[in-house]
Protein backbone atom coordinates (compact mmCIF):
# COMPACT_ATOMS: atom_id res chain seq x y z
CA UNK A 1 0.00 0.00 0.00
CA UNK A 2 2.76 2.60 1.20
CA UNK A 3 4.22 1.36 -2.11
CA UNK A 4 1.77 2.50 -4.30
CA UNK A 5 1.27 5.48 -2.84
CA UNK A 6 5.13 6.61 -3.12
CA UNK A 7 5.35 5.02 -6.87
CA UNK A 8 2.74 8.17 -7.07
CA UNK A 9 4.57 10.40 -5.75
CA UNK A 10 7.36 10.11 -7.42
CA UNK A 11 6.34 9.78 -11.20
CA UNK A 12 5.33 12.61 -12.70
CA UNK A 13 3.38 11.23 -16.09
CA UNK A 14 3.76 14.29 -17.76
CA UNK A 15 7.38 14.91 -18.20
CA UNK A 16 8.41 11.49 -16.73
CA UNK A 17 10.85 12.76 -14.39
CA UNK A 18 10.74 10.44 -11.06
CA UNK A 19 11.52 13.92 -9.02
CA UNK A 20 7.97 14.87 -8.65
CA UNK A 21 3.80 14.07 -9.63
CA UNK A 22 1.91 14.99 -12.77
CA UNK A 23 -0.54 17.94 -10.24
CA UNK A 24 3.21 19.46 -8.86
CA UNK A 25 5.17 19.20 -12.37
CA UNK A 26 7.03 22.30 -13.40
CA UNK A 27 5.33 22.01 -16.74
CA UNK A 28 2.62 23.68 -15.31
CA UNK A 29 4.20 27.23 -14.42
CA UNK A 30 7.24 26.84 -16.73
CA UNK A 31 5.44 27.41 -20.23
CA UNK A 32 6.45 30.15 -22.65
CA UNK A 33 4.30 31.88 -25.01
CA UNK A 34 7.52 31.57 -27.87
CA UNK A 35 7.67 34.27 -30.67
CA UNK A 36 6.69 32.61 -34.29
CA UNK A 37 9.67 31.93 -36.09
CA UNK A 38 9.28 31.18 -40.10
CA UNK A 39 10.86 28.61 -41.40
CA UNK A 40 13.65 30.65 -42.81
CA UNK A 41 14.94 31.82 -39.31
CA UNK A 42 17.88 30.32 -37.72
CA UNK A 43 18.66 31.08 -33.77
CA UNK A 44 22.28 32.23 -33.23
CA UNK A 45 24.14 30.16 -31.26
CA UNK A 46 24.30 32.69 -27.52
CA UNK A 47 27.82 31.84 -27.01
CA UNK A 48 28.64 34.85 -24.84
CA UNK A 49 25.89 35.29 -23.12
CA UNK A 50 26.39 31.18 -22.00
CA UNK A 51 27.62 31.60 -18.24
CA UNK A 52 27.21 29.15 -15.13
CA UNK A 53 25.59 30.49 -12.10
CA UNK A 54 27.51 27.84 -9.95
CA UNK A 55 30.90 28.20 -11.07
CA UNK A 56 30.90 31.16 -13.30
CA UNK A 57 32.34 30.10 -15.90
CA UNK A 58 31.36 30.39 -19.85
CA UNK A 59 30.26 28.02 -21.73
CA UNK A 60 27.90 25.85 -19.83
CA UNK A 61 24.66 26.72 -17.92
CA UNK A 62 24.58 25.67 -14.15
CA UNK A 63 22.31 23.12 -14.22
CA UNK A 64 24.97 21.27 -16.37
CA UNK A 65 27.73 21.85 -14.10
CA UNK A 66 30.46 19.19 -13.38
CA UNK A 67 31.72 21.55 -10.07
CA UNK A 68 30.38 20.96 -6.45
CA UNK A 69 27.14 22.59 -6.39
CA UNK A 70 27.67 26.15 -3.90
CA UNK A 71 23.99 26.40 -3.06
CA UNK A 72 22.92 24.52 0.31
CA UNK A 73 19.25 24.80 -0.96
CA UNK A 74 18.70 21.74 -3.53
CA UNK A 75 17.88 22.02 -7.09
CA UNK A 76 15.64 19.01 -7.82
CA UNK A 77 13.67 19.65 -10.86
CA UNK A 78 15.74 21.78 -13.19
CA UNK A 79 16.01 25.14 -13.59
CA UNK A 80 15.56 28.04 -16.27
CA UNK A 81 19.38 27.78 -16.73
CA UNK A 82 19.86 24.33 -18.91
CA UNK A 83 20.62 23.34 -22.26
CA UNK A 84 17.49 22.11 -22.50
CA UNK A 85 16.32 25.59 -22.44
CA UNK A 86 17.82 26.45 -25.90
CA UNK A 87 15.72 26.27 -29.13
CA UNK A 88 15.95 22.37 -30.37
CA UNK A 89 18.36 23.41 -33.09
CA UNK A 90 21.14 24.89 -30.94
CA UNK A 91 21.39 21.99 -27.93
CA UNK A 92 23.32 19.42 -29.96
CA UNK A 93 25.79 22.50 -30.65
CA UNK A 94 25.62 23.06 -26.56
CA UNK A 95 25.86 19.57 -25.37
CA UNK A 96 28.91 18.98 -28.12
CA UNK B 1 -6.47 24.01 0.27
CA UNK B 2 -7.57 26.85 -1.06
CA UNK B 3 -8.50 30.64 0.38
CA UNK B 4 -11.84 30.26 -1.13
CA UNK B 5 -13.79 33.76 -1.68
CA UNK B 6 -16.55 34.12 -4.24
CA UNK B 7 -16.41 37.67 -6.50
CA UNK B 8 -13.68 39.30 -8.01
CA UNK B 9 -13.36 42.23 -5.22
CA UNK B 10 -11.31 40.56 -2.96
CA UNK B 11 -9.82 43.31 -1.22
CA UNK B 12 -6.72 41.53 -0.59
CA UNK B 13 -6.26 42.14 -3.87
CA UNK B 14 -7.15 45.40 -5.18
CA UNK B 15 -5.36 45.25 -8.44
CA UNK B 16 -7.17 42.64 -9.40
CA UNK B 17 -10.44 44.50 -9.24
CA UNK B 18 -12.55 44.00 -12.32
CA UNK B 19 -9.52 42.56 -14.04
CA UNK B 20 -10.01 38.58 -13.63
CA UNK B 21 -8.15 36.37 -15.02
CA UNK B 22 -9.06 33.39 -13.61
CA UNK B 23 -10.00 31.86 -16.72
CA UNK B 24 -6.76 31.67 -18.19
CA UNK B 25 -5.61 27.97 -19.11
CA UNK B 26 -1.84 28.66 -18.33
CA UNK B 27 -1.53 29.72 -14.97
CA UNK B 28 1.68 31.53 -16.08
CA UNK B 29 -0.16 33.70 -18.34
CA UNK B 30 -2.62 34.50 -15.91
CA UNK B 31 0.31 35.62 -13.66
CA UNK B 32 1.69 37.54 -16.36
CA UNK B 33 -1.68 39.84 -16.85
CA UNK B 34 -1.69 40.24 -13.01
CA UNK B 35 1.59 41.71 -13.01
CA UNK B 36 0.27 44.08 -16.11
CA UNK B 37 -2.13 44.77 -13.59
CA UNK B 38 -0.51 45.33 -10.40
CA UNK B 39 2.16 47.57 -12.41
CA UNK B 40 -0.88 50.12 -13.42
CA UNK B 41 -2.57 49.74 -9.81
CA UNK B 42 0.68 51.08 -8.52
CA UNK B 43 1.88 53.36 -11.34
CA UNK B 44 1.56 57.17 -10.02
CA UNK B 45 -1.75 58.71 -12.30
CA UNK B 46 -0.79 61.70 -14.61
CA UNK B 47 -2.05 64.02 -11.58
CA UNK B 48 0.89 62.74 -9.07
CA UNK B 49 2.95 62.89 -11.57
CA UNK B 50 2.23 66.41 -12.64
CA UNK B 51 2.55 67.37 -8.80
CA UNK B 52 5.99 65.59 -8.26
CA UNK B 53 7.54 67.16 -11.45
CA UNK B 54 6.06 70.53 -9.70
CA UNK B 55 7.80 69.53 -6.33
CA UNK B 56 11.16 69.17 -8.32
CA UNK B 57 10.60 72.49 -10.68
CA UNK B 58 9.97 75.09 -7.89
CA UNK B 59 13.01 73.56 -5.81
CA UNK B 60 15.36 73.69 -8.51
CA UNK B 61 14.26 77.28 -9.06
CA UNK B 62 14.83 78.50 -5.35
CA UNK B 63 18.31 76.65 -5.46
CA UNK B 64 19.61 78.18 -8.73
CA UNK B 65 17.91 81.38 -7.60
CA UNK B 66 20.30 81.59 -4.62
CA UNK B 67 23.23 79.54 -6.19
CA UNK B 68 23.35 80.89 -10.17
CA UNK B 69 26.44 78.60 -10.29
CA UNK B 70 24.87 75.56 -9.68
CA UNK B 71 22.71 72.50 -11.49
CA UNK B 72 20.28 70.40 -9.69
CA UNK B 73 19.79 66.80 -10.89
CA UNK B 74 17.71 64.50 -9.73
CA UNK B 75 18.51 60.65 -9.64
CA UNK B 76 17.38 57.49 -8.32
CA UNK B 77 14.29 55.99 -8.70
CA UNK B 78 12.56 59.28 -9.59
CA UNK B 79 15.30 59.64 -12.66
CA UNK B 80 14.37 56.41 -13.71
CA UNK B 81 10.57 56.12 -13.90
CA UNK B 82 11.34 52.91 -11.29
CA UNK B 83 9.53 54.53 -8.37
CA UNK B 84 6.80 53.10 -5.60
CA UNK B 85 3.63 55.15 -4.54
CA UNK B 86 5.39 56.80 -1.81
CA UNK B 87 9.40 56.31 -2.18
CA UNK B 88 11.85 58.86 -1.89
CA UNK B 89 12.94 61.78 -4.39
CA UNK B 90 16.72 61.78 -4.56
CA UNK B 91 18.34 65.31 -5.35
CA UNK B 92 21.72 66.85 -6.27
CA UNK B 93 23.26 69.84 -5.90
CA UNK B 94 26.17 70.34 -8.49
CA UNK B 95 28.46 72.92 -9.25
CA UNK B 96 28.63 73.60 -12.96
CA UNK B 97 32.02 74.27 -13.08
CA UNK B 98 32.46 70.78 -11.53
CA UNK B 99 34.98 71.77 -8.82
CA UNK B 100 33.23 70.37 -6.02
CA UNK B 101 32.26 74.00 -4.53
CA UNK B 102 29.49 72.86 -2.85
CA UNK B 103 30.65 69.84 -1.10
CA UNK B 104 31.54 71.31 2.46
CA UNK B 105 29.36 72.31 5.30
CA UNK B 106 28.66 75.47 5.02
CA UNK B 107 26.45 74.88 1.68
CA UNK B 108 24.54 72.23 3.75
CA UNK B 109 23.44 74.34 6.66
CA UNK B 110 22.68 77.42 3.89
CA UNK B 111 20.49 75.36 2.25
CA UNK B 112 18.94 74.04 4.88
CA UNK B 113 17.65 76.87 6.73
CA UNK B 114 17.20 78.34 3.25
CA UNK B 115 14.40 75.39 2.69
CA UNK B 116 13.32 75.84 6.60
CA UNK B 117 12.98 79.43 6.89
CA UNK B 118 11.22 79.60 3.00
CA UNK B 119 8.74 77.23 4.10
CA UNK B 120 9.84 74.77 1.46
CA UNK B 121 10.14 71.41 3.21
CA UNK B 122 8.77 70.33 6.54
CA UNK B 123 11.10 68.06 8.92
CA UNK B 124 13.76 69.31 7.64
CA UNK B 125 17.36 67.40 8.79
CA UNK B 126 20.42 68.20 7.74
CA UNK B 127 23.13 65.19 8.53
CA UNK B 128 26.57 66.47 8.44
CA UNK B 129 28.31 63.92 9.88
CA UNK B 130 27.01 60.71 6.97
CA UNK B 131 29.53 59.56 4.58
CA UNK B 132 27.61 61.57 2.07
CA UNK B 133 25.88 64.52 3.98
CA UNK B 134 22.43 65.03 3.00
CA UNK B 135 19.66 66.94 3.23
CA UNK B 136 16.35 65.35 4.72
CA UNK B 137 12.75 66.94 4.19
CA UNK B 138 9.18 66.50 3.91
CA UNK B 139 7.95 68.71 0.70
CA UNK B 140 4.37 70.32 2.40
CA UNK B 141 2.76 69.83 -0.83
CA UNK B 142 2.86 66.15 -1.83
CA UNK B 143 4.27 65.28 1.17
CA UNK B 144 7.13 63.30 -0.24
CA UNK B 145 10.33 62.73 1.33
CA UNK B 146 13.00 64.52 -0.33
CA UNK B 147 16.61 63.98 0.05
CA UNK B 148 19.45 66.57 -1.47
CA UNK B 149 23.06 65.53 -1.57
CA UNK B 150 26.06 67.85 -2.52
CA UNK B 151 28.53 67.24 -5.45
CA UNK B 152 28.20 63.41 -5.65
CA UNK B 153 27.97 62.59 -9.53
CA UNK B 154 28.26 59.07 -9.17
CA UNK B 155 24.10 58.88 -8.65
CA UNK B 156 23.66 60.86 -12.04
CA UNK B 157 25.95 58.58 -14.29
CA UNK B 158 23.57 55.48 -12.60
CA UNK B 159 20.84 57.07 -13.60
CA UNK B 160 21.45 57.56 -17.44
CA UNK B 161 22.97 54.13 -17.21
CA UNK B 162 19.56 52.78 -16.03
CA UNK B 163 17.35 54.66 -18.77
CA UNK B 164 19.58 53.13 -21.26
CA UNK B 165 18.83 49.97 -19.79
CA UNK B 166 15.75 50.16 -19.48
CA UNK B 167 15.24 50.79 -23.45
CA UNK B 168 17.35 48.01 -24.38
CA UNK B 169 16.24 45.45 -21.92
CA UNK B 170 12.36 45.01 -22.43
CA UNK B 171 10.63 43.58 -18.85
CA UNK B 172 13.32 45.10 -17.12
CA UNK B 173 11.05 47.86 -15.94
CA UNK B 174 8.39 45.09 -14.69
CA UNK B 175 10.37 42.49 -12.81
CA UNK B 176 12.81 45.51 -11.42
CA UNK B 177 8.80 47.30 -9.98
CA UNK B 178 7.33 43.72 -8.71
CA UNK B 179 11.13 42.68 -7.26
CA UNK B 180 11.31 46.01 -5.43
CA UNK B 181 7.63 46.16 -4.14
CA UNK B 182 8.61 42.55 -2.69
CA UNK B 183 11.28 43.81 -0.77
CA UNK B 184 10.15 46.83 0.33
CA UNK B 185 7.19 44.91 2.36
CA UNK B 186 9.61 42.90 3.62
CA UNK B 187 11.95 46.06 4.83
CA UNK B 188 14.58 44.18 2.55
CA UNK B 189 15.21 46.77 0.80
CA UNK B 190 16.59 49.32 3.30
CA UNK B 191 21.11 49.50 2.31
CA UNK B 192 22.38 50.53 5.80
CA UNK B 193 20.46 47.56 7.33
CA UNK B 194 22.11 45.30 4.73
CA UNK B 195 19.29 45.37 2.08
CA UNK B 196 19.13 45.35 -1.32
CA UNK B 197 19.25 48.88 -3.12
CA UNK B 198 17.53 49.79 -6.06
CA UNK B 199 20.64 49.64 -8.27
CA UNK B 200 21.52 46.33 -7.48
CA UNK B 201 18.27 44.89 -7.86
CA UNK B 202 18.54 46.29 -11.28
CA UNK B 203 21.57 44.58 -11.83
CA UNK B 204 20.09 41.46 -10.61
CA UNK B 205 16.86 41.54 -12.79
CA UNK B 206 18.83 43.03 -15.67
CA UNK B 207 21.21 40.06 -15.73
CA UNK B 208 19.13 37.43 -15.18
CA UNK B 209 16.93 38.14 -18.09
CA UNK B 210 20.35 38.65 -20.27
CA UNK B 211 21.58 35.67 -19.24
CA UNK B 212 18.18 33.47 -19.54
CA UNK B 213 18.20 31.08 -22.66
CA UNK B 214 15.51 31.91 -24.14
CA UNK B 215 16.11 35.54 -24.03
CA UNK B 216 19.58 35.23 -25.26
CA UNK B 217 18.32 33.23 -27.93
CA UNK B 218 15.45 35.62 -28.44
CA UNK B 219 13.12 32.66 -28.47
CA UNK B 220 10.18 34.88 -26.13
CA UNK B 221 8.85 38.24 -26.10
CA UNK B 222 9.21 38.72 -22.12
CA UNK B 223 6.27 41.02 -21.75
CA UNK B 224 4.11 38.11 -22.77
CA UNK B 225 6.10 35.71 -20.12
CA UNK B 226 6.56 37.96 -16.84
CA UNK B 227 4.72 35.59 -15.19
CA UNK B 228 7.33 32.52 -15.83
CA UNK B 229 9.98 34.63 -15.66
CA UNK B 230 9.15 36.47 -11.98
CA UNK B 231 9.00 32.79 -11.18
CA UNK B 232 12.39 32.00 -11.92
CA UNK B 233 13.87 35.01 -11.42
CA UNK B 234 12.96 33.56 -7.94
CA UNK B 235 14.39 30.02 -9.06
CA UNK B 236 17.62 31.65 -9.47
CA UNK B 237 18.65 33.77 -6.56
CA UNK B 238 16.30 32.02 -3.93
CA UNK B 239 17.81 28.51 -4.89
CA UNK B 240 20.89 27.96 -7.25
CA UNK B 241 22.79 31.30 -7.42
CA UNK B 242 25.93 30.35 -6.68
CA UNK B 243 26.86 33.17 -4.02
CA UNK B 244 29.94 32.22 -2.66
CA UNK B 245 31.62 32.25 -6.01
CA UNK B 246 30.01 34.13 -8.64
CA UNK B 247 30.36 38.02 -9.00
CA UNK B 248 27.56 39.67 -10.87
CA UNK B 249 29.54 41.80 -13.73
CA UNK B 250 28.76 43.82 -17.00
CA UNK B 251 31.43 44.18 -19.69
CA UNK B 252 32.26 47.94 -21.62
CA UNK B 253 28.59 47.78 -23.44
CA UNK B 254 27.20 47.01 -20.25
CA UNK B 255 26.40 43.33 -21.25
CA UNK B 256 26.35 40.97 -17.83
CA UNK B 257 28.78 38.18 -17.66
CA UNK B 258 29.60 36.36 -14.33
CA UNK B 259 33.07 36.09 -12.80
CA UNK B 260 34.48 34.46 -10.05
CA UNK B 261 35.38 36.21 -6.85
CA UNK B 262 38.69 34.58 -7.06
CA UNK B 263 39.65 36.68 -9.88
CA UNK B 264 39.99 39.92 -8.04
CA UNK B 265 40.63 40.86 -4.75
CA UNK B 266 38.06 43.39 -4.85
CA UNK B 267 35.05 40.92 -4.40
CA UNK B 268 36.44 38.36 -1.27
CA UNK B 269 35.27 38.79 2.13
CA UNK B 270 36.24 37.10 4.91
CA UNK B 271 32.27 35.46 4.73
CA UNK B 272 31.93 33.55 1.48
CA UNK B 273 28.48 34.01 1.36
CA UNK B 274 28.26 37.32 0.20
CA UNK B 275 26.26 39.07 -2.87
CA UNK B 276 28.96 40.40 -5.57
CA UNK B 277 27.75 42.55 -8.11
CA UNK B 278 30.70 44.51 -10.10
CA UNK B 279 29.84 48.30 -10.40
CA UNK B 280 29.66 48.85 -14.34
CA UNK B 281 31.32 52.19 -13.98
CA UNK B 282 34.24 50.73 -11.76
CA UNK B 283 35.92 47.16 -12.21
CA UNK B 284 36.92 47.18 -8.43
CA UNK B 285 33.67 48.52 -6.55
CA UNK B 286 31.49 46.15 -5.44
CA UNK B 287 27.68 47.91 -5.41
CA UNK B 288 26.22 45.48 -3.01
CA UNK B 289 29.04 45.33 -0.40
CA UNK B 290 26.56 47.10 2.21
CA UNK B 291 24.04 43.64 1.17
CA UNK B 292 24.98 42.16 4.38
CA UNK B 293 21.29 40.30 5.21
CA UNK B 294 22.30 38.00 1.65
CA UNK B 295 20.76 35.36 4.01
CA UNK B 296 17.34 36.75 4.61
CA UNK B 297 16.89 37.69 1.21
CA UNK B 298 17.78 34.67 -0.69
CA UNK B 299 15.60 32.99 2.17
CA UNK B 300 13.12 35.57 1.08
CA UNK B 301 13.14 34.92 -2.63
CA UNK B 302 13.02 30.70 -1.81
CA UNK B 303 10.31 31.74 -0.67
CA UNK B 304 8.52 33.44 -3.07
CA UNK B 305 9.18 30.77 -5.31
CA UNK B 306 7.75 28.27 -3.12
CA UNK B 307 4.79 30.39 -2.71
CA UNK B 308 4.19 30.76 -6.19
CA UNK B 309 5.05 27.52 -7.58
CA UNK B 310 2.72 25.86 -5.02
CA UNK B 311 -0.28 28.38 -6.00
CA UNK B 312 0.11 27.66 -9.45
CA UNK B 313 -0.25 24.03 -8.51
CA UNK B 314 -3.13 24.45 -6.20
CA UNK B 315 -4.71 27.14 -8.97
CA UNK B 316 -4.21 24.38 -11.75
CA UNK B 317 -6.54 21.32 -10.33
CA UNK B 318 -9.10 24.14 -8.85
CA UNK B 319 -11.72 24.38 -10.96
CA UNK B 320 -13.05 27.78 -12.44
CA UNK B 321 -15.50 28.71 -9.79
CA UNK B 322 -12.73 28.00 -7.09
CA UNK B 323 -10.35 30.07 -9.31
CA UNK B 324 -12.96 33.45 -9.25
CA UNK B 325 -11.48 36.00 -6.82
CA UNK B 326 -7.89 34.61 -6.63
CA UNK B 327 -4.65 36.18 -7.30
CA UNK B 328 -1.41 34.55 -7.72
CA UNK B 329 0.61 37.36 -7.17
CA UNK B 330 -1.44 38.05 -3.99
CA UNK B 331 0.92 35.44 -1.72
CA UNK B 332 3.95 37.36 -2.38
CA UNK B 333 3.07 41.29 -2.96
CA UNK B 334 0.72 42.59 -0.11
CA UNK B 335 -0.16 46.34 -1.05
CA UNK B 336 -1.49 49.50 0.81
CA UNK B 337 -1.62 52.27 -1.79
CA UNK B 338 -3.43 55.02 -2.30
CA UNK B 339 -6.99 53.51 -1.68
CA UNK B 340 -6.87 53.24 2.48
CA UNK B 341 -10.19 51.80 1.70
CA UNK B 342 -8.53 48.84 1.51
CA UNK B 343 -7.18 46.63 4.57
CA UNK B 344 -3.77 45.91 4.34
CA UNK B 345 -3.34 41.95 4.89
ZN1 LIG C 1 6.68 16.54 -14.69
ZN1 LIG D 1 29.80 25.50 -13.83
Amino acid sequence: NQCKQRRKFNFCTDCNSKTHSADRCPNIWRSYITLPQNKAHKFKYPADLIYCYNCAERGHYGDECLQQRVSKTPNINGSAFTGENLPRELRRQYHS
Amino acid sequence: SLDFKTGNNNPRYPWIRNNDHSKQIEISDWLTMEIKDFIKYISPSAEEIQARNNTVGRLRECITGMWPDAEVHCFGSFATDLYLPGSDIDMVVVSKARNNKYDNRSSLYQLSSYIRNNKLGINVETIAKAKVPIIKFVDPATKIHIDISFERTNGIKAAELIISWIKDTPGLRELVLIVKQFLAVRRLNVVHTGGLGGFATICLVRSFLKLHPRMATRSIDPLENLGVLLIEFFELYGYNFGYDNTVVAFDEDGDPYYVSKNSNAAFQNRNPFTLAIQDPHDKNNNISRGTFNLRDIKRAFGGAFELLVNKCYDMNQATYKERLGQSVLGDIIKYKGKQRDFEDA
